[in-house]
């Protein structure tokens, strides 16, 4: 077996946990969107291309590979057109791309002058640009067409069960539902066209009727099956974990504003940011409403997991490490 | 095991007086010990689903109203708690399991209740696997709870509901949406988690015939706010509600009254009742001519070449299981549905030409889910909609809804009438445009004996004004009761069309109660029966 | 206690991420470095608040008839939204999450929100950088129309949502616009957003671009659409979610 297999078995989309996916998603994109190096984010576009290439299985929201590539070519150019057309700061003198200009006037703000020079600069600033979107885009599809989302929410924490219970229940119910729309809309034609603005009532009602019954009849079976059990939580748990989040919000909101308002206090900001984040995870352990939920499904954590964990944090680290030092 | 004491249970209507006098469920006094196969009946409205609900906490929690007395399960007393407290010891069943599904593969739905539980891994696993082999669904653990049959699925429903070790199940119409073939899986399973786990079963249904035998007492709730339980034999007493079998018995007051087939049959040889010809309707004139009618959907073909007529003064039953292909037919012969190839003509073309308002004028159709016709906030509404859009004269849908299903309150919520009622408004509203044909999918399902004995009476209404009434259902007897023909659909294949007595008689695949009690040749409903 | 602490914390963190949407518009004057700091910080944080609010409206004793609610309306939601998508400026999935949110309240609305548009896109299999922006988005329009008051008068309604309608999707618009924008344009071009910058001349900009691509038609198109839904089935639906909510014991808590 070559090298390559090798190590694409080892990661391969079945025994991955989907939470590393996620996590190497987001170091790629962050490193994307912190760099100005056209080779580093040519290297993710075509990185991550290949990653899906090899590591992708049969289940549907894995075939989407066609449509991050596309996407990814027209930001590409979108980013390139719009900066050749709205050009701004080029002289003649450094132009590499001459083209005649035309002038529009909106009646407000500024009259635009389309076309004209462009540098080479300006050309290659909106091509890493568009590059970077495109790696972006690219990075968080590796994501999504490797991660299982139902696997996925199965593993969130406890603060969010119910939450992740409700989108299991749609993602479950939605194919269902889209039946049960053109079921109705051929029923309706049983009774007769009403026109116009009655037909679209006539189709929404009776599916939503029945969505409601349904998710009575759901409900009851939940509950029949022991959902909703209280789990014992001290009112300091309660009133904790509420001031916690509470702070941590304020936390990443002013960090964001120093971001914002008060540049070239990185350290600052991005500490502000750090405890945030921090508190909030704190905060969200604490939220976990049913400590008395078995997670017998809970997608495990293994050697090929670490080693992605490992590596998306230590490029995180890097990225950030490298914004600092600028 | 389970023992109610002065158990009382009343509806509230929204602003909290009681919806009526007498509480729904009346100082009820009952034992129902471990390991019995229980069968619950009664009249339609009388609160079968009720009472079952309040024997795991539903009632009053999901369906609001008042509960007193004493609910002891295993010893402790768990009235007024939520159903979350019953869980570990109840497990529960309702009639459309795929409304009920929480997870995506079988696996993640029968082990939900566990995970609620909060039980240990090893236990599950192992709970998993017994569960599963006594359900005879090993082998589909994984598969999307999507591509099951609705027997499997509702197999599954009851894994999910009992992994947990618990010893009483519940099951509220769990066969109604099943055919036979699934239907017969349910029971089977059912008799085995009896016999040999010893789980107590509490059953409600509305199809009792092939039931009634196989359970160990029959709970009848009456409509008055009593229940009583006893033997099977004793407990039928009130004719509306009751099988074929039981009828048979109280019409010619046999004593004791036999519930198996065995015995009726042996009761049946020794008095020999007599009886009369079944009546059959001649064709009038043809009305729908159906030619080489092919439908397929993609690869998959539903219905094979096909070709039959239909006449008026006639009501033809289209019979096959589950995906044989009747429901494509009724919309190919409708005209808005898929048609691959071949004609559908009527008197005034072919039905796949015509525009709304002729095709309205020639057929009119009751699909299976018949409150999907239904749009408006009001009874009154939809009633005034109908005359409107069918041109009558007001009050003209009124009438003929109040023939099939009594005076009813029109401020009422489409939504909130039973099923019946629901059936007999879109029946209403559809037979009111007179059409010639009128095609019925699935009607009879959730309806009673008495609602289906109302339903007969309609269309036999219809047949004598010389129309053609056609339809689709795989229920036994009411075909036995009304049809007049009878064609028969195997895989898309149409493979008999001959009258009722061909297909449902002694011997013959689709035997009706009658003609296998008595093995007499014409003989096939109890209306035929001379006293 | 734990509710005005629960109240604040969704107050300070929606505020918090309008000014993730709008950085453009405000950001003082940098180096780039700096400008794509805040670009990287907000793909991050923008989740992370999302996660946040929907913590806190999620927590705490949710019945399973609220659950379930919850979960076949967000799949509703989600169909829907996927019937009009694909026809430029047709927005079919605004109605049912304003219709929704003022009948069950400023909570439900949110999670309805953003549910249906993830849930959407995990379908379609359109997820990308703009989802949580989308999601939060589409989430805040929840939590506002929960805060329109309710009252008597089934014309008088209509009004409200009509007009909330308007607003919602022309905030929306600009929302999403004001996201894509530093992508598209960058800076450096006569519609770029310039670092430092008075408000003003940022908005003209702003305003210009979204002329120039087209969002101010989207946007129109998005209102029309969404208030002639509202407009046809409003009532109708609205007393159908009215009956779900005493079923299932849903009120305006928020």
């Amino acid at each position: 077996m070559s090298a390559t297999t090798r190590a694409s078995h080892l990661v391969s989309a079945y025994k991955t946990n989907p939470m590393s996916w996620w996590l190497a998603g987001l170091s790629l994109a962050i490193v994307a969107s912190l760099t100005s190096n056209i080779y580093v984010l040519l290297f993710i576009c075509v990185g991550t291309l290949s990653i899906i290439k090899l590591c992708r299985d049969d289940s549907p929201w894995a075939q989407s590979i066609g449509f991050y590539l596309k996407l990814a070519a027209i930001v590409i150019a979108l980013r390139v057109a719009f900066r050749i057309i709205f050009n701004l700061g080029s002289s003649t003198k450094d132009a590499f791309l001459l083209l005649p200009s035309i002038d529009i006037d909106f009646g407000f703000g500024n009259a635009l002058k389309l076309f004209g020079p462009i540098s080479a600069t300006a050309f290659n600033f909106a091509l890493v640009d568009g590059f970077r979107l495109a790696a972006i885009i690219l990075a968080v599809g590796m994501a999504n067409s490797l991660a299982n989302p139902r696997k996925l929410l199965k593993s969130t924490p406890g603060a969010l069960y119910e939450i992740a219970t409700a989108i299991s229940i749609a993602i479950n119910l939605a194919p269902q539902l889209i039946a049960s729309l053109s079921r109705v809309r051929r029923a309706r034609s049983l009774r007769g066209q009403s026109k116009g603005m009655k037909a679209i009532t006539g189709i929404v009602i009776p599916v939503l009727e029945d969505t409601i019954d349904q998710s009575m009849g759901l409900a009851a079976s939940m509950s029949a099956r022991g959902f909703g059990r209280k789990g014992s939580r001290s009112k300091f748990q309660i009133i904790g974990a509420r001031l916690l989040a509470f702070v941590a919000i304020c936390f990443m909101v002013t960090g964001a504003a120093l971001l914002l308002f008060s540049p070239d206090q990185q350290v600052l900001e991005l500490s502000f940011l750090f405890i945030g984040l921090l508190l909030a995870v704190i905060s969200i352990k604490l939220s976990s409403t049913r400590g008395t939920i078995t997670r017998y499904r809970k997608e495990p954590w293994r050697l090929g997991d670490a080693i992605i964990l490992t590596a998306s944090v230590a490029l995180m680290v890097l990225a950030f490490g490298g914004a600092f030092a600028r | 095991m389970i023992q109610l004491k002065d158990l009382t249970f009343s509806y509230l209507k929204s602003d909290g007086s009681k919806v009526s006098e007498t509480p729904q469920i009346n100082n009820v006094n009952l034992t129902i010990n471990a390991g019995e196969f229980i069968l619950v009946c009664g009249p339609t409205g009388s609160g079968k689903s009720t009472f079952l609900k309040t024997l795991n906490g539903l009632a009053p929690s999901f369906t609001g109203g008042v509960i007193t007395g004493e609910l002891k399960i295993n010893g402790v007393d768990l009235l007024g708690l939520e159903p979350q407290a019953f869980a570990s010891v109840v497990g529960y069943v309702n009639q459309q399991p795929e409304n009920a599904f929480v997870g995506d593969t079988v696996i993640d739905e029968i082990v939900y209740c566990a995970e609620q539980l909060g039980l240990p891994i090893e236990e599950i696993e192992l709970s998993v696997q017994k569960i599963s082999e006594l359900l005879e669904i090993s082998d589909l653990l994984e598969r999307p709870l999507a591509t099951l049959s609705g027997g499997q699925q509702q197999r599954v429903a009851i894994a999910s509901a009992l992994v947990a070790g618990q010893k009483i199940l519940l099951l509220d119409e769990p066969t109604s949406a099943l055919d036979l073939v699934g239907a017969g899986e349910v029971l089977r399973v059912l008799r085995r988690l009896c016999s040999e786990e010893g789980v107590t079963v509490l059953l409600a249904e509305h199809r009792i015939s092939r039931v009634i035998a196989e359970v160990d007492s029959v709970l009848v709730v009456h409509g008055d706010g009593s229940v009583t339980k006893g033997p099977t034999a004793t407990q039928f007493n009130d004719p509306r509600f009751v099988p074929p079998i039981i009828e048979l018995g109280l019409k010619l007051g046999w004593k004791p009254l036999p519930i198996t087939t065995t015995d009726a049959a042996k009761k049946w040889n020794e008095t020999r009742p007599g009886f009369q010809a079944k009546v059959i309707s001649q064709p009038a004139q043809e009305v729908l001519s159906v030619k080489d009618l092919e439908v397929s959907f993609g690869s998959v073909q539903a219905l094979q070449e096909t070709s039959f007529s239909l006449a008026g003064n006639q009501i033809t039953a289209l019979m096959g299981e589950n995906g044989s292909g009747k429901t494509s037919l009724c919309w190919a012969i409708q005209g808005s549905g898929t048609r691959t190839k071949g004609t559908v003509s009527t008197y005034k073309g072919d039905t796949k030409d015509l525009n709304t308002a002729e095709r309205l004028e020639v057929l009119t159709m009751v699909p299976q889910r018949a409150a999907d016709l239904l749009f408006l906030a009001t009874l009154s509404a939809e009633l005034e909609e109908s005359d409107k859009y069918a041109e009558v004269p007001p009050g003209s849908t009124a009438k003929l809804f109040q023939s099939l299903a009594g005076r009813i309150d029109t401020s009422i919520h489409p939504r909130d009438l039973s099923a019946g009622q629901q059936l007999s408004l879109v029946l209403a509203i559809q037979l009111v445009k007179q059409a010639k044909i009128v095609i019925l999918d699935e009607p009879t399902r959730g309806l009673d004996y008495s609602a289906k004995h109302a339903l007969a009476k309609q269309l036999n209404s219809i047949r004598s004004q010389d129309r053609a009434v056609l339809i689709a259902t795989h229920d036994i007897e009411f075909v036995a009761m009304i049809a007049d023909r009878v064609l028969v659909l195997e895989k898309g294949k149409l493979v008999s069309d001959s009258s009722p007595l061909e297909v449902l008689g002694a011997g013959k695949p689709f035997a009706s109660q009658l003609a296998e009690i008595s093995q007499e040749v014409g003989l096939i409903s109890i209306e035929q029966v001379k006293l | 206690m734990k509710l005005v602490i629960s109240r604040l914390s969704i107050a300070i963190a929606g505020l918090g991420s309008l000014l993730m949407f709008a950085w453009p518009l405000f950001i003082a004057q940098s180096s780039t470095s700096e400008t794509q700091l805040a670009q990287t910080v907000f793909i991050v944080l923008m989740p992370v608040t999302l996660l946040l609010i929907l913590v806190e409206f999620a927590t705490g004793d949710i019945s399973s008839k609220q659950l379930a609610l919850l979960g076949v309306l967000v799949a509703l939601n989600a169909v829907i939204r996927l019937l009009g998508a694909g026809t430029a400026g047709i927005e079919t999935s605004f109605f049912l999450i304003i219709l929704g949110a003022y009948v069950f309240g400023s909570g439900f609305g949110f999670i309805l929100g953003a549910g249906s548009i993830f849930v959407s896109a995990l379908i379609t299999g359109g997820v990308g950088p703009w989802l949580p922006f989308q999601m939060m988005g589409a989430a805040l329009i929840g939590l506002g129309a929960g805060l329109i008051p309710q009252i008597n008068k089934p014309w008088l309604t209509k009004v409200y949502l009509v007009i909330y309608a308007v607003i919602a999707s022309f905030a929306y618009g600009a929302l999403m616009t004001l996201w894509n924008w530093p992508y598209l344009a960058g800076t450096g071009t006569q519609l770029s957003y310039v670092a430092g910058d008075p408000l003003i001349s940022n908005l003209t900009r702003f305003l210009q671009y979204e002329i120039v691509t087209g969002g101010l038609l989207w946007d129109t198109g998005r209102a029309i659409t969404t208030s002639v839904l509202i407009l046809v089935t409003g009532s109708a639906l609205i007393a159908t979610l009215k009956r779900a909510a005493t079923r299932a014991g849903v009120g305006r808590s928020y």
